[in-house]
This record gives C-alpha cells, structure tokens and sequence, in this order.
C-alpha cells in the first residue's frame, strides 16, 4: 500500500500545506467552471429549472467513490487511514436542515462563496462575513449547544457497515441512483423550461 | 471572436465585460471535481472541505484579542495547538487555493465583474441582508454538523459516511422545504 | 452486422459510470490478512526496550490526562467489564486487525501478563503499526506496582518518599497500598469501576512532559 502518502511518511507537514494549496486550486476552479460562482445558478437547484448542483455534485461523489474503490482493490490505497468524520447524527441531522436553509437564504455554501467572492459577487463577499459571525456566535455559544452538538454519537460509521451489505454493492447501488437521478433531473429540466431565474442582474 | 458589451449592474458604478463564456458541462465539471478530491484522498489522506478553514480563522481573531479565552473556549481551542499558527491548517490553505483557482477559471471564461447576484424584485440591500443572515445559518448548521458541501457532502459521501449522507440528505430537504417561501429574492 | 447507436457524451459517461459500478461489486476494499515481519528490526526495539511502557509510566499519562495515545485492553469483553485501567478501549485479541486500530495511531496494549499483548505488538508491527507499545507485565504489574504498591521494610528516607507517592498515585486509581505480602496470601480485591478518580491527583515529579494536544482534523 503506497497510498495516502503523506499519512505513510511520504512528505511533512509543511508539504501538505502546499499539496493543500494546489489541491485547493483544482477545487476552485471546478466549482467556477460549473458556475457555482454564481447564487442564481446555485439556488436554481430548489426552483427545479436547473439541477446543476446535484449533477455536479453526484458526479463528484461517484468519480471520486470508484477512484476510491478501484484504487483499494488494487491495494494502492490504504483506506483505513482515510480520514472519516464521526456520526453525531442528530446534531448532523439538525445541521443539515439548517444549512439547507441557509442555501436558499444566502444563495451560497462556505466554498461556493468563496468562489464567488473571488470573481466579483458582493454577495459573495458578505455571505461570508455572515458565516464568519455565525462561526463566531457559536463558539460563543457553544456551553448552550454543546448537548445538541454531541447528540447522536455513534461513532465512525459508514453505510456497508450500518447496512451488513458488502462495499462493492453500495458502490453500484450509488451509481444506480445517481445515472437514474441524473436521467430523471434532465427530465424535470425540460418540465420547467420556461420559468427560468432570470440571467441578469436585472431585466 | 467579436466582443459584445453588456451592462452589468450593481450599486453605482456599470461596467463593461466581455461576454461571458457559458458554464462547462456540470457531469465533465463534477468529474474534474470528483478528481481533485480523489487526489487528497490518495495524497494526504482526507478530503476536501470549507467550514473548517472559517474555524481556523475565527479562533486565529479570538485569540488575538482574548487568548486566554480561546483556549479554555472548547469549540476554538480544538483548532488552536501550542507552538503552530492557528492558520498554518490544511483547510485554511485550501480555502485560499479554491480563491485563486476560482479567480483563474473565472479570469478565462470572462466571467470576473463586480455583481450582486440576485432577481428582478428584490433590492440590492435586502439581498445583501439576506446574504448575511443567509451565511449566519449556515455556519450553525456546518457547526453541529462538523462539515458543509463540500466537507460532508463531496467528502463523506464519496467514502459511503452514514453521517454524512443523512447530513446530505437533510439539506436538500431543508432547501426544498424553505425556498418557496424566500422565491422572491431570485424569481 | 450490427451498427452501434450513437451515444451523447454525457450518455457515454452513464454508460460507463454504470460498468463501473457494477464491476465494483466484486472489490474488496479491506486490506489482506497477512503480515510480512522485519525479524532484525521488531528483535532489536526489543531488546532496545522499545516496545513498551511501565505501569508507572502510564498511570503518569492517564493522570496528566494525556489524550495523544489510545489504551487498548485486549482481553474479552467479560473481564474488561470487570475492571479495566481507566480510559482503556477494548479491542478483543482476535479483533486487533479489523481496523478499530488505525495503522498511525499511538498505542498502548495490555492483557492479564505480557504475553498476549506481546503477541497482538508483532502482528500490528507486522501489519506496518508505526507506534504500537505494550505494557510491561499488563495488568499483573499494574495490579503490583500501581494500584497495590507494597510497603518496604525499614525504607530509607528515599525510599519513603517514592512509596508515599506511590500511595498516592494508588489511592487515585482505587486501589491501596499494602504490607510485603507474605506467599500464598489472598489477592486484593480491585477497584469496581465507580470507584475511580474522583480524588484530585497526585502531584507528579517536576518534569513529566505532557504531550501537545494536536489540533483536530475535519472540514
């Protein structure tokens, strides 16, 4: 197992921090190609006349799910030493509700925003300082939410485990979903042609 | 290529820009997504993410100005380790990566101007506002959560995360539930 | 012959996102169950006492309240209820390699002796386990020199003052100090779980270092 570098040794710390510079690069790029840059794009996902957000993030998820299965398999990649964030999944679930809100209010994500401020959007610009004050209004919060935020711990859980179904046929279950999502969003994209978000600033 | 000029508007000042080239194919561009985060699988053993960096960042300011109640804060001190720079984190700099790369796939596809996205019926100011609130919530909600999009999401959802998946799960749900109601700010 | 039909390109791509996939049912992500062991390097950090920690030095740990290593009982789930060194994790001997241990995590194992404990240490060096330890002894040498440390006859002034720290740092695992005991006596009995730190800690040596809290991981 040669994979992942840096956690068999391969290169340090200060490295990584470059690895994670470059590596942040691609992310902002892809995100700006897809035009998540762009708040109107994004929220188009809930109005239902463009599904970008979920063919781009579904494809995401499926490319880097068989690079991943595929690159274990091999024996290239130890996954063990991948790193997976715990499940609280009742603050999890809350947190969710919450951030999809968050979404149609603000009309961006932490990274999105990002991108967004980067080419211009003011919004963009203020969204993040929105989410900054929000980091802030939590942490000082954080003695009330703490019941809240530990709710639900399970621990490090992933679906083959949860479900007793081997890896491989979760892997193809996911891709199934998302061919047969992506089939149904073009679908629901025609539907709604028509009642575009308007591709302006103004008319 | 004939260059056409537009009027782009925002508070005050219109600019021209060259016309914007349309988006790449979202399944091309997930791919090239999918990639990136493949590479810090394989490379540096993690995943991709954003709310984290905003952590970093607010406990580097809390520190600054109360550093005795940085560390004894239990959320910040977890981002805060004696002897490194609170920033020197691996989110914090590839959150300033995703800036300059979105700057650069921007800069190529003329799509760079000075803009408030927002639709036909709402004034620059509420959507500014909302924008804030809009962020303000979404911190919350990346808080308890330990991730957003791209954390939990992209990266959680690659590596079949439960947590993450019903975490994915509910901020669809939370989105479709509430954007009737804010459909003003974009329709 | 037949004439293919001509695919768009994102069709092309769900066609091969699906063979994919479905060639993905047969993967086996988990890594193998063989273990290739470097003889010369695993017999020199042992005989270089290298492999493991004393019991004095893990109480230290567990009382600075050191997070940076995990404690692994090794022994099976009815014994662990019984009693475990406080903060232990239990990981069964025969689950080791299951991947509840991650390959660069610190680890401390212990069982009853040292035997088992030394056998889980070879197959996780075997496995590439950067910094996997046991406890000297296990818990035989925890019960004789941590929790029950005995009483010198006659002790010189020296001596005196390293049992009194002894019996403190006794006192704050449950346990008591005790006279030399004589062969064939009864054992003592341990501490039931409830009855665990809830006495302040004893002050330690100046010196102990701490290790740096390392800051978490996440997005």
């Amino acid at each position: 197992m040669s994979a992942p570098f840096y956690k068999l040794g391969a290169f340090g710390d200060e490295a990584s921090l470059i690895v994670a510079f470059l590596i942040g690069i691609g992310f902002g790029f892809f995100l700006e190609r897809a035009g998540f840059g762009s708040a109107r794009k994004l929220v188009s996902q809930f109005y239902l006349n463009d599904l970008a957000v979920f063919k781009v993030m579904f494809t995401a998820i499926v490319t880097a799910m068989l690079g991943v299965t595929y690159l274990s398999w091999a024996g290239f990649l130890d996954l063990s030493l991948v790193y997976l964030v715990p499940t609280y999944w009742v603050a999890q679930v809350v947190g969710g509700l919450l951030l999809g809100v968050g979404f149609v209010v603000g009309g961006y994500c932490p990274g999105t925003s990002v991108a967004a401020t980067a080419t211009g959007k003011i919004d963009g610009l203020v969204f993040v300082l929105g989410f900054a004050a929000g980091t802030l209004g939590f942490a000082l919060a954080f003695p009330l939410v703490k019941g809240l935020y530990t709710a639900g711990d399970i621990g490090t859980k992933t679906l083959p485990q949860v479900l007793g179904i081997p890896y491989g046929i979760i892997v193809f279950a996911v891709v199934l979903m998302a061919v047969g999502g992506f089939m149904g969003a073009t679908w629901v994209e025609k539907k709604m042609a028509g009642r575009a978000v308007p591709a302006k600033a103004t008319e | 290529m004939a260059s056409v000029t537009h009027d782009v508007v925002h508070e005050g000042v219109a600019e021209k820009a060259r016309v914007a080239q349309p988006y790449m194919n979202p399944y091309l561009a997930g791919i090239g997504l999918g990639l990136v985060l493949l590479a810090a699988f394989v490379l540096v053993g993690r995943g991709l993410g954003a709310s984290g960096a905003f952590n970093s960042a607010i406990a580097w300011l809390v520190s600054l100005v109360a550093p005795g109640y940085a560390r004894s804060n239990e959320f910040l001190s977890a981002y805060i380790e004696e002897g490194t720079h609170p920033l020197k984190a691996w989110l914090v700099f590839e959150i300033a990566g995703a800036f300059v790369g979105a700057l650069l796939s921007g800069l190529l596809a003329g799509r760079v101007a000075v803009a408030v996205e927002k639709g036909p019926r709402v004034s620059v100011g509420t959507r500014l506002a909302l924008a804030f609130v809009g962020g303000g919530l979404m911190a919350l909600g990346a808080a308890l959560a330990r991730g957003c999009t791209s954390g939990q999401a992209l990266t959680g959802g690659s590596l079949l995360n439960l947590g993450s998946w019903a975490f994915m799960t509910c901020v669809f749900g939370g989105a479709y539930a509430v954007a009737f109601f804010v459909r003003r700010q974009w329709r | 012959m037949r004439v293919l039909p001509k695919l768009t390109l994102n069709q092309r791509l769900g066609v091969l996102a699906l063979a994919l996939g479905a060639l993905a049912v047969f993967a086996n992500v988990a890594p193998g169950h063989t273990v290739t062991v470097n003889a010369k390097e695993l017999l020199t950090s042992v005989a270089r006492a290298e492999d493991h920690v004393t019991p004095a030095e893990l109480a230290a740990w567990i009382i600075e309240g050191r997070a940076d290593y995990r404690l692994v009982d090794i022994r099976n789930e009815k014994a662990f209820a019984e009693y475990h060194i406080p903060t232990a994790e239990n990981v069964p001997l025969a689950t080791v390699t299951d991947g509840a241990l991650g390959r660069t995590d610190r680890i401390v194992l212990y069982g009853d002796g040292g035997i088992h404990a030394a056998q889980a240490w070879m197959v996780l060096k075997g496995k590439g386990y950067t910094q996997v330890y046991t406890l000297l002894e296990g818990l035989d040498a925890w019960k004789d020199e941590v929790l029950f440390p005995v009483m010198p006859q006659s002790p010189t002034p020296e001596e005196k003052a390293r049992f009194e720290r002894a019996a403190q740092v006794a006192k704050f695992f449950g346990g008591q100090p005790r006279a030399a005991a004589a062969p064939g006596s009864e054992p003592m009995a341990l501490p039931t779980q409830a009855a665990a730190p809830g006495v302040a800690p004893p002050t330690l040596p100046a010196g102990a270092a701490t290790g740096p809290k390392k800051k978490r991981e996440g997005c």
